[in-house]
């Protein structure tokens, strides 16, 4: 097996992203948290959705499967019940995982499957040049809602929590060390884990900048009990700015695999049947 | 004299077990040696409705449903109306009731007897349905057939508790009895006697549980589906197994899931399958075509039924060819393998997880409503398989693979398209299986010359695929004056057809796969053959005659198309190549 190391992991290919974006730092902190858990490169998979934050694919080398829009999700469970052993990590934007593939993050939570989703926030369709997102402000004039967006903004992490997920996070872009400590506490839960990233994406969302983000976020005080499913709901809904740290973490809830008796002893992958007899299965159609 | 040949058919509500008493009777026709075909009809709904279940059973060969009844027995008279085209006057029909007033069907052909079914298991304790039971009792006297062949055959099915299963043999006993008092009353007249070879070598299954199994035995490890009659029954089949076969089955959210865990699950390494009919199907397109350029091993099962849209949910065609054929945006190699059979639905799923691994692209199983949901005899298979890998890194064993950092390359192009896959766990093998044009890692890629050469890649495999593929089956007469041609189910009828004296100068072309479709081996079986050609299909327009001309020299074809949900039947194809016309039910163009 080869240990993580960050030169291990650094993709050929040089990354796309306009200056100031967000996504450098959550790529930094990803390949940190990775190299502090010291995991092996053989049983690190990452799924990627289509995005800004699904490009990530070409800038970090690992074993990766670069999906299709919306769908990554579904690979990711895809991927855990064929080898419960690999740590499967999802990476996607607000659009993909929050608009186009929401159902399958519902399925994803309600099953508490064991994969680390990391949603780039950034509030914004960007790579189809800003678009407003499920997760923009009402009121938000983009080129597809010129007069102003009227839907109010989906309560993903709302959706999250009440839905089974085991772990939920909220992360910022600008919070290199936190976001590293997040990642890692998020591949170390055994069951669902959904870290939001809040990022800036300075082409696209000039309302909420780097000063903006100062102002709006704030660190979890050490009182936050993050065991209190329906007092993590209600802080959400309630306030006024972004709360940082481990919103909800349910240390009673087993990962989904573990309902699968099959998968009790070893992974699907490692019982490949090199032979199959038939006998037990044709009874009843004698 | 012994009987060689039955029709028989059940008909009440839907909910009333009529499907459960037919699936018993064509097994305990299926017990005495006789080939059987069991074909339903039922609505889309779970209460109320017409329901019923018929069996052909016959010594040599039964391979669809017959039209003309021996028997049908229906649990509510107002059903006799339902059924008068079957009925001839040869045919008997019970009806569950206590008297029956023939004046009021002066069109009726058939003999009509009334036998309170209900009562006879009702006097004996037993559940309203156990008057499916008596119904088997009954059957078994008049057609002479083993009575405790029958009660056998009972008892395993339903394996109930001891109590119950007094009570259904008590119901079953009592059923024959009264039945042989008509018949000494002289009410009633025995058909003969069933003919029991003595040897009880076929298994009797759908063409879902075929699926399901040859699946299986090829070892496949990981299904995914959304619920949608008629693909249902391959996940109830499989997800019945999982006690006993390593396969793990997952009832996704949608189909869009579905086809995207099975993805995961076999980019990472374990045999992949899926499901749906064609709605359903509709929702997985764009993943297949991302299976397509990825390359990922996958096996679809698209379970037609009669469209468009929501359409006949219960009812069967083959209208999705043209769908199947093109679905997916963009270009890229598939394979759609069309069985004809129970039998062969067995050997193509086998086969189909076998070429989607070795040519690592996506196989569709086109099947239907028609045979996926009837149940046929066929050979008991070989029960000890072995499965080898195809084209993995190191037979796709997790761990050291003895490769060196950067060697490995996923796409790697090669003279036949095949490269070498690796798997997540493997050593120095890392990839990026990737929905983009990519390179030969697996990196996303916009260059020019990079797309071409991976475009080319991906269609090399084509020439060495179509070793692999099923061969078109002839069957008649040498020299025909008519070859019927079809796909998929039909066979199942021509076959039948093929076994009447009116077919002697007729042959049948049976397509099990229809992409790549078999153009040098079509044209070669009709060379030379001075016959007419006619092409049999479940669709309105005549997509595999349209296919046929695209993809052959032939040219002369006419089609025989039916779209109303309903199978062909052996009669009306007979009735065509006797006096040259099709009932109404058909289209000739």
């Amino acid at each position: 097996m080869t240990e993580i190391t960050l030169d291990k992991l650094l993709s050929p290919m040089q990354p796309t992203w306009c200056p100031g974006c967000g996504n450098f730092s959550i790529l930094t902190a990803l390949k940190q948290a990775l190299v502090e858990l010291g995991l092996s490169m053989e049983e690190v998979v990452i799924v990627f959705g289509i995005g800004c934050s699904g490009n990530t694919a070409d800038f970090i080398k690992c074993y990766g499967l670069h999906g299709l829009h919306g769908r990554g999700m579904a690979n990711a469970i895809g991927i855990k019940l064929a080898n419960h052993k690999q740590k499967v990590i999802m990476i996607g934007g607000d659009g993909d995982i929050y608009g186009e593939g929401l159902n399958h993050l519902v399925a994803a939570c309600r099953g508490n499957h064991d994969i680390t989703t990391l949603v780039f926030n950034n509030h914004r369709y960007s790579l189809t040049t800003g678009q407003s997102s499920p997760t923009s402000a009402q009121g938000t004039v983009s080129k597809s809602t010129p007069q102003g967006l009227i839907e109010t903004p989906l309560l993903a992490l709302n959706i999250a929590i009440g839905n089974g997920a085991g772990f939920v996070a909220r992360a910022y872009a600008g919070k290199l060390k936190q976001m590293v400590e997040l990642i890692k506490a998020g591949i170390l839960y055994e069951g669902f884990s959904l870290i939001d990233v809040q990022q800036p994406c300075p082409s696209f969302n000039k309302e909420q900048d780097y000063a903006w983000y100062q102002e709006n976020v704030f660190d979890l005080d050490e009182a936050y009990d993050p065991s209190n499913q329906a007092q993590a709901m209600t802080d959400i809904l309630n306030s006024q700015k972004l709360s940082l740290g481990i919103l909800y973490q349910n240390n009673n809830r087993s990962a989904y695999h573990k309902g699968i008796p099959q998968l009790n002893e070893k992974t699907l992958i490692e019982q490949f049947p090199n032979k199959v007899d038939l006998t037990k299965a044709i009874k009843e159609f004698i | 004299m012994d009987l060689e040949s039955l029709n028989w058919k059940i008909s009440a509500k839907a909910g009333e077990g009529v499907m459960s008493s037919a699936k018993l009777f064509a097994k305990a026709c299926k017990k005495q040696g006789l080939a059987v075909f069991n074909y339903y009809e039922y609505p889309s709904l779970i209460k109320g409705g017409l329901q019923s279940g018929q069996v052909h059973a016959a010594l040599r060969g039964a391979t669809c449903q017959r039209r003309f009844l021996d028997l049908l027995i229906v649990f509510h008279e107002k059903f006799i109306l339902d059924h008068l085209a079957e009925l001839n006057e040869r045919s008997l029909v019970v009806v569950n009731a206590n008297a029956f007033d023939a004046s009021k069907y002066p069109e009726l052909k058939a003999k009509v007897i009334a036998i309170n079914l209900t009562k006879i298991a009702r006097d004996q304790g037993a559940n309203p349905l156990s008057s499916n039971i008596a119904a088997l009792g009954l059957s078994a006297c008049l057609f002479g057939m083993d009575l405790e062949t029958m009660g056998r055959v009972v008892i395993d099915e339903f394996a109930r508790s001891k109590e119950a299963a007094v009570k259904d043999l008590a119901v079953l006993k009592t059923a024959f009895e009264i039945t042989q008092q008509f018949i000494e009353k002289g009410e009633l007249q025995s058909f003969g006697k069933l003919i029991s070879t003595g040897v009880d070598e076929q298994l009797l299954m759908t063409g879902s549980e075929a699926i399901g199994l040859g699946a299986l035995a090829a070892g496949l490890q990981f299904y995914s589906a959304y619920p949608m009659t008629p693909s249902t029954g391959i996940l109830h089949y499989l997800a019945a197994r999982q006690n006993d076969y390593p396969i793990v089955v997952k009832h996704a959210e949608d189909e869009l899931g579905a086809i995207n865990h099975a993805i995961g699950a076999a980019f990472a390494g374990v045999r992949a399958m899926t499901g749906s009919s064609g709605g359903g199907f509709a929702l997985m397109v764009e993943s297949l075509s991302f299976v397509g350029v990825a390359e990922v091993p996958l096996v679809v099962v698209e379970a037609v039924r009669q469209g468009p849209a929501t359409g006949l949910p219960t009812w069967t065609s083959q209208g999705d060819l043209n769908f199947i054929l093109s679905a997916g945006h963009g270009e890229f190699l598939r394979v759609v393998l069309t069985p004809g059979d129970v039998e062969e639905h067995y050997k193509l799923a086998k086969l189909a997880v076998e070429l989607a691994e070795k040519y690592q692209l996506p196989v569709l199983i086109m099947s239907d409503k028609y045979i996926l949901e009837s149940h046929q005899s066929m050979p008991k298979m070989i029960l000890s398989n072995q499965n080898a890998r195809f084209s993995m890194l190191n037979d796709g064993k997790l761990g050291e693979t003895g490769l060196v950092d950067g060697e490995y390359l996923r796409y790697k192009s090669s003279e036949n398209g095949i490269s070498l896959r690796s798997i997540p766990g493997q050593t120095n093998a890392l990839q990026l299986t990737n929905s983009y044009e990519h390179d030969e890692y697996g990196f996303a890629t916009e260059d020019a010359v990079t797309t071409k050469e991976a475009v080319d890649k991906r269609a090399a495999k084509l020439e060495a695929l179509r070793k692999d593929l099923p061969k078109p089956l002839y069957l008649g007469s040498e020299n025909p004056e008519k070859i019927l041609i079809s796909f998929g189910s039909t066979v199942n009828v021509l076959r039948e057809v093929l076994l009447d004296e009116a077919a002697k100068n007729i042959a049948l072309i049976h397509l099990p796969c229809v992409c790549p479709f078999p153009t040098l081996e079509l044209e070669e079986l009709v060379k030379n053959k001075k016959a007419e050609l006619f092409v049999l299909e479940g669709d309105s327009t005549g997509q595999l005659a349209a296919l046929i001309k695209k993809e052959t020299s032939l040219t002369n074809l006419r089609s025989i198309l039916r779209y109303d949900g309903r199978p062909f039947y052996s009669e009306d194809i007979l009735e065509f190549l006797v006096s040259q016309k099709l009932n109404e039910q058909y289209r000739l163009i």
